[in-house]
């Protein structure tokens, strides 16, 4: 590029060239993705109820949420549903992670078969399994028809339970992939210091809790950071599973976001809703990122 | 690395019985809505029909007549199909110039492209419901393709980028030194080079946009409608159209299962944000 030619505007537009065709990506993303972002941050401010509308109100909207019951009740589903979802979620894709990896046969059916459920829209998983966890058609219907009466299944419709078939429906869909990240992780694992271990007599147990475990620390923390902002903007998933019901039982942040914004007419406080969730998902994305820049360079 | 035990037969038996149940359970929901789907409505909330059962080919034979499933169908290929094309059309000079020019922020930018992936949807869904309103795009192929396409762009340029970087630099020089234009070295080193990668970008790319919910829901109502759409306003069966209703979701999940198999790796990484390679 710096051999001098004569054509001085070829060479400035080859130099030229990679940044302007790089712009429109950024371009784009900078408008949609921050300009709007903006948009949302400022209607929270303002008195917005059915359409945007700019009277400021300052800190009224935040004000008035944190005073809603409902926001209450969608901040501990979210709490008990983001810490079960992930601790599950970790515990089986590591058990599956060891199991697959001891080269038990049938691997390349088995990896599949964990991982195919994430191919999956969360409209059609979210429908197939609210049909099995259905008291009248699904699982308990079936049970109760094979002769086994006093079978209960019915956590779905259950105010106290509904949250915990969330968690289910969400597991299913997720550990398979968390299996494969940790699967990779061990895999990558220096099988030398394993040896050495071995050869010292460690036992099998100890090899995982002391040395495979703690070198798998990376995997643990990229594993958390992508199931927490998935549970975060989890949205689809309730919304056909359970509908946010029954009641409020399963309402999380991202529909209630969505009900005050476009079926209660109170753009202002869906708005700041949605800011808090934005503002909850920088908080564990941005020192994930940092890190990740900084052991980069 | 494995360690693989070889003292006790509860390591030898028992982890591969309890991986192949834990299989089985994973498979059984799907495995389920499709056995339903050649049932009768009638045959599919009686247990005793639970295996063993006529099959009928009635519930897809009458897709079109239950659902319109071909209409909303179509959209959807219409959808991912250009979305994807879009994708690589704006991905592929952006992967291209991060590659074999790279800066400083080079880095730091694919970092900050993947991030925005992370961030809730709901903080900009209205903003963009009020600018398609505004502009009378709501309900529109273009909306949702653009949509769609922007959503997916992040993961496509950081995926096509990795594999731009295995390409050899000399390779692009030398094309250089030989006087080949900008256009020529993409067109004709590049594209022949990195084939495999751009199609696997691409199948990716192509699952993501099909799976597409969120936006494509809200963003719809009847026009520009995908799969999607169709399946979240059937959702609730009461019993009664089950086995048709199946029929439906297997229909559009069909396709995708077929194309996850053969592309898991590039849909864990996709979906890792790199995290697994």
């Amino acid at each position: 590029m710096y051999h001098a030619s004569k054509s001085d505007f070829k060479t400035r537009l080859q130099t030229w060239l990679p940044k302007l065709v790089l712009s429109p990506s950024l371009a784009m993303v900078l408008i949609f993705v921050y300009g709007f972002i903006l948009f949302t941050v400022y209607l929270s401010f303002t008195d917005s109820r059915i359409l945007p509308s700019y009277g400021w109100v300052g800190w009224e909207n935040y004000n008035k949420l944190w005073r809603l019951s409902h926001w209450e009740i969608s901040l501990k589903n979210l709490g008990i549903y983001a810490s079960l979802y992930i601790a599950i979620c970790t515990a089986i894709g590591l058990t599956l992670a060891i199991f697959l990896d001891q080269k038990i046969r049938g691997e390349g059916i088995l990896r599949p078969i964990y991982l195919y459920p994430m191919a999956l829209s969360f409209i059609v998983t979210g429908t197939a399994w609210k049909w099995f966890l259905d008291p009248g058609i699904g699982l308990e219907h079936t049970m109760h028809l094979w002769g086994w009466e006093s079978f209960e299944f019915g956590w779905i419709k259950d105010r106290n339970l509904a949250i915990y078939t969330l968690v289910l429906a969400a597991v299913w869909q997720s550990s398979g992939f968390v299996m494969a990240m940790f699967l990779a992780g061990l895999r990558g694992i220096d099988s030398e210091i394993m040896k050495a271990a071995q050869i010292d007599g460690a036992s099998n147990w100890n090899l995982y809790r002391r040395i495979v475990i703690p070198l798998l620390r990376p995997a643990f923390l990229s594993a958390f950071v992508i199931l927490a902002h998935l549970a975060i903007k989890s949205y689809d998933l309730v919304i056909a599973l359970t509908g946010g019901g029954p009641g409020r039982a399963t309402e999380l942040p991202a529909t209630f976001m969505y009900s005050y914004t476009f079926t209660r007419n109170q753009m202002g406080i869906g708005a700041s809703s949605a800011v808090i969730m934005l503002m909850t998902i920088a908080a564990i994305m941005v020192p994930y990122l940092y890190a990740e820049l900084r052991e980069k360079k | 690395m494995a360690i693989v035990s070889t003292n006790s037969n509860i390591s030898r038996y028992g982890r591969p019985v309890l991986a192949w149940g834990v299989a089985l359970l994973f498979f059984f929901p799907i495995f389920w809505m499709v056995l339903t789907s050649f049932k009768t409505d009638a045959d599919a909330v009686k247990p005793e029909f639970l295996i063993w059962f006529t099959p009928t080919l009635d519930n897809y034979l009458n897709l079109t007549e239950n659902y319109d499933y071909w209409r909303f169908a179509t959209n959807s290929v219409i959808t991912s199909v250009c979305a994807t094309l879009f994708t690589l059309v704006v991905g592929i000079p952006a992967a291209y110039a991060m590659a074999f020019n790279p800066s400083r922020a080079t880095k730091d930018i694919l970092m900050w492209m993947l991030s925005t992936k992370m961030l809730p949807a709901a903080a900009v869904l209205y903003p963009m419901i009020f600018l398609a309103k505004g502009i009378g795009l709501y309900d529109t192929h273009v909306l949702v393709i653009t949509v769609v396409s922007l959503i997916n762009l992040p993961i496509a340029i950081w995926m096509l980028f990795t594999y731009f970087k295995e390409i050899p630099k000399d390779i692009i020089e030398a094309g250089k030194m030989d006087g080949v234009s900008t256009w020529g070295e993409v067109k004709e080193i590049l594209i022949p080079l990195a084939w495999g990668g751009i199609a696997s970008t691409a199948l990716l790319i192509f699952i993501f946009c099909w799976n597409e919910a969120y936006w494509t829901v809200r963003l719809t109502t009847i026009d520009a409608a995908t799969l999607s759409k169709l399946i979240e306003g059937n959702r609730a069966p009461e019993g009664l159209f089950f086995g048709r209703l199946s029929a439906v979701s297997t229909a559009a999940v069909g396709p995708i299962v077929v194309l996850g198999w053969f592309c898991q790796k590039q849909l864990v990484q996709g979906l890792t944000f790199g995290a697994v390679k």
